[in-house]
């Protein structure tokens, strides 16, 4: 990657070097809250603040953690921490979760975790009803142990 | 068909558009700057100031408060439309007339935007002007990222606020009063942190029986080059009429330089012959120094992409303005990467798939590169201009390079499909958080998986060498001419021979390997324009794809309806695009069909007419709304530009011989049609056309040749001859 960066600069000037950065800076902060991957007593949750990559109407989503699927029947989502949460295996063409720039979404999932402070890396794919190939985000992060209330 | 989903809005108001060659407004007509618009099948809000490519802002309102009463300027309006060079509307609130001008400016990059008030009281009435927007501040092509933490300074006039190197400033001649951010009242400095509104409030006192009057100009893009426009221009915000005329006026000259078109029997193509070339005009771009093009549309792809401005430029090269297809390509070829930099998926050769002031760009498409050969050979054609095609061919050699090394050497099929992929695996170690697309392959249908042969691409590549080829001969370089050429007659020969589907009378749409892709799609008809297939297969793949299945009365598919995988809302599953249907109107006049190639066309015609003279990317694939879909896409205004000309008029150009072609392709129940102001590398054309006869005025510093088929007649600068042309069987 080094060499690509020497690359770009030299081909295209520094200025498209500094400019890719802002852009990777601005998406890596804008869409996972950082710090948001909390341990829950039934399982985790997590909160991103913009839409990953694409935006519309999603008829599905799906949780994975460490490559093992997490049972849609206990993912959860809510748009906004005043939302209403709403079943995963509930959203369809006709019932989608619907995100636009800026949508503030959380994601709560009921699955045992192994203990341990080491990371885990969350994949969430979700199937927009407009442009069929899902989008997909990896989050390779640590989780916070929520306090007890 | 399609139930509609719950929250997409039916049919939302047209759309009001302002642009600027580095700017543009998007609003909904109701006086403030607000267009929420289903996109990707919800509701997003694209209203706001977009400079150089930037998103500045999210939705931008005015409230006006008076002896404690509020109106927002939607709640008062009066009328609104368009005028020469902006956008007005007027308001009426307790007594008060307040009329709004709203114009794009290009430097610095951004919207001027004045609200007049007019008091017929005889005291003074205090009014605060209180304006509302959140920042954005990041490129439109990454979709959906607003991002959460600003920079905001206070000014005099206003206020700064910036991302990285992305910025905007917010002026008015009437400083404001107060500020508040995210609704809490603000004294001022420098604020770091997430916005979710900025609002000022300018308080203005009407004089008893008189007038006040506040400007806003909202600009920005790069912090670095509106720093520098601003220090330019200086602190005084210019008079929108000013504004407005000087854009007027430029859009003016620029219609006068391009054809007209007049169509007695077909009075609907003369109006959307009009509104594409006035579409086309919306899309110029020149958001930096140095970097031309034409955005590929208006919402969310307002960016340069570079497959859409290979389709867009030939349009142009009719049009006559060769200097911005000239300046267009420079800008691309300057970004023709000579290294692999798997960062941004670009290979040694590869031209960029989109680009946005930074420069921020990225390669990894399997068809842009492809398609710039034969416009750089189109251009040379058009402009005579043959002074640096050794440099040309030698960019377009770069081009075939990179095909060659993607192409099987046993069939010559050029191998797509893994770019995206390519791109995430790059960046996979460098960020704890990763995103991507599941999208195999990235082909025009870019959500589709058509791997490993596409159709379509492979006739992509067999001009790609049949052009570069062409560039090498004008470049003396014989030996690699010879090459292109033997390359592009082997890959003809395995075309002719792998993608016949006798079942369907079709050709399949790809090979997964050596299996065929039995799928129908449009796309065939590409080897139909290209003129790869024998008369009778070509008269069959037209007659195939005007059946119900694949032709609608709103358009042509991008899958037919019988296909399993069909879905009359999945983009490129089914949709109608607009493209799609010239590319049948394209085929039907290649196999000499002129009455369906009309029809495909008056379809089209009939979308502007529907669409309030703008043009829809795609519309849904059982009924005529447009779904998921820009409202304005330079893939639906360009084809149709060009087919009027090279199609329907069949007329070729070469501007290095000094010759032209006419070929008409009118039906044969029509009368006259007329063509005024044609350029021409070395001068311009005039074409009048009756039935058999051809009246040819030329206006240019040498002779020219005119081939009406059955024979070649030289005309003299200045002269006027009316030549006879061969009846319709005798075309060739």
């Amino acid at each position: 990657m080094a060499g690509d960066a020497i690359r770009l600069e030299t081909e295209f000037g520094a200025h498209s070097l500094e400019a890719l950065i802002w852009v990777a800076e601005t998406v890596d902060a804008s869409v996972y809250a950082p710090g948001s991957l909390v341990r829950t007593a039934s399982g985790f949750r997590f909160s991103l603040a913009n839409p990953p990559l694409r935006i519309g109407a999603f008829s599905g989503l799906r949780l994975g953690v460490d490559g093992t699927w997490v049972p849609p029947d206990s993912v959860r989502v809510r748009l906004g921490p005043q939302g209403s949460w709403r079943d995963s295996v509930r959203l369809s063409p006709s019932n989608p979760l619907e995100l636009q720039a800026g949508s503030w979404t959380e994601f709560e999932a009921d699955c045992p975790l192994p203990a341990g402070p080491g990371p885990v890396t969350i994949r969430l794919e979700l199937s927009n009803v407009a442009i069929p190939p899902l989008v997909w985000m990896e989050i390779h992060d640590t989780m916070r142990e929520v306090a007890p209330p | 068909m399609t139930p509609a989903l719950p929250s997409a809005l039916n049919r939302p108001p047209d759309p009001v558009l302002l642009t600027s060659l580095a700017s543009a407004a998007m609003g909904d007509g109701r006086g403030d700057l607000c267009y929420e618009r289903e996109s990707r099948g919800a509701p997003s809000e694209w209203g706001g100031v977009y400079g150089q490519l930037i998103r500045l802002t999210g939705p931008w309102t005015v409230v006006l408060t008076s002896a404690g009463a509020t109106t927002d300027l939607p709640s008062c309006r009066v009328r609104s439309g368009p005028f020469p060079g902006g956008w007005g509307s007027e308001h009426r609130w307790k007594g008060l007339e307040v009329l709004q001008d709203l114009v794009a400016i290009p430097r610095p990059a951004g919207v001027v935007r004045r609200l007049r008030v007019r008091s017929e009281s005889t005291s003074p009435v205090p009014l605060t002007f209180t304006s509302h927007f959140s920042p954005f501040l990041f490129p439109v092509l990454v979709e959906g990222i607003r991002p959460v933490e600003f920079v905001v300074q206070s000014l005099p006039e206003g206020v700064a606020i910036g991302n990285h190197g992305f910025g905007l400033r917010a002026a008015a001649t009437v400083s404001p009063a107060r500020l508040l951010l995210n609704g809490e009242v603000w004294e001022g400095g420098q604020y770091k942190g997430p916005v979710s509104e900025v609002a000022l409030e300018h308080e203005v006192a009407v004089p008893a029986r008189g007038s006040g009057e506040i400007r806003w100009q909202i600009s920005g893009g790069l912090t670095r080059d509106l720093d520098k426009a601003l220090g330019d221009s200086g602190p005084t915000i210019a008079s929108p009429d000013e504004l407005a005329a000087r854009q007027a006026a430029d859009d003016l000259q620029w219609t006068r330089g391009t054809p007209e078109l007049e169509f007695p029997d077909a009075p609907e193509l003369e109006v959307a012959y009009r509104t594409a070339r006035a579409g086309l005009r919306r899309l110029y771009s020149e958001p930096a120094d140095g970097m031309v093009g034409l955005v590929a549309g208006y919402p969310w792809y307002s960016a340069i992409w570079c497959r859409d401005l290979a389709i867009m430029l030939p349009a142009l090269l009719w049009l006559g303005d060769f200097e911005w297809v000239a300046r267009s390509l420079a800008t691309v070829f300057r970004f023709q990467s000579r290294h692999s930099v798997r960062l941004l998926a670009g290979e040694p050769g590869e031209l960029p798939m989109q680009l946005v002031p930074g420069p921020i760009f990225l390669y990894g498409t399997s068809d842009s590169t492809l398609r710039f050969p034969r416009v750089v050979e189109q251009m040379h054609r058009h402009t005579g201009d043959v002074s640096s095609v050794v440099e040309w061919a030698e960019a377009l050699h770069r081009i075939v390079e990179w095909g060659r090394g993607r192409s099987d050497p046993t069939t010559g099929l050029l191998r797509h499909g893994g770019e995206a992929e390519a791109i995430s695996q790059a960046t996979a170690s460098l960020a704890r958080v990763r995103y991507g697309i599941d999208s195999p392959d990235t082909t025009i249908w870019d959500s589709a998986d058509r791997r490993d042969h596409a159709l379509d691409v492979q006739v992509l590549w067999w001009q790609a060498l049949c052009s570069t080829a062409r560039l090498l001969g004008h470049a003396a370089d014989h030996d690699r001419r010879m090459t292109c050429e033997g390359q592009a007659a082997h890959l003809a020969e395995t075309l002719g021979e792998r993608y016949r589907w006798p079942e369907q009378r079709y050709l399949y749409d790809s090979l997964r390997g050596a299996i065929p892709v039995a799928r129908v799609r449009p796309n065939a008809l590409r080897a139909v324009s290209a003129g790869l297939l024998d008369p009778a297969t070509a008269r069959a793949v037209v007659e195939r794809a005007a059946e119900g299945d694949l032709s609608t009365p709103w358009g042509v598919r991008s899958l037919s309806g019988n296909d399993p995988g069909y879905d009359a809302r999945a983009y490129h599953e089914g949709q109608v695009w607009t493209i799609a249907t010239a590319w049948a109107a394209d085929a039907a006049f290649a196999v000499g069909q002129p009455e369906r190639g009309l029809a495909y066309l008056r379809t089209i015609a009939a979308r502007y007419v529907a669409d309030g003279g703008l043009a829809n990317e795609c519309y849904l694939g059982d009924r005529p709304e447009p779904f998921n879909s820009c409202y304005l896409l330079g893939f639906s205004v360009a084809p149709f530009l060009r087919l009027l000309f090279e199609r329907l008029w069949g007329i070729r150009v070469d501007g290095v011989e000094t010759s032209v072609r006419v070929l008409p392709a009118f039906p044969l129940a029509w009368t006259s049609a007329k063509l005024t102001g044609l350029r021409l590398a070395q001068g311009r054309l005039n074409l009048e056309w009756t039935p058999g006869h051809l009246r040819v005025q030329w206006e240019g510093s040498c002779g020219l040749s005119v081939d009406t088929g059955n024979a070649v007649h030289p005309i003299a600068p200045g002269e006027t001859a009316v030549l006879d042309l061969p009846s319709p069987p005798e075309r060739s």
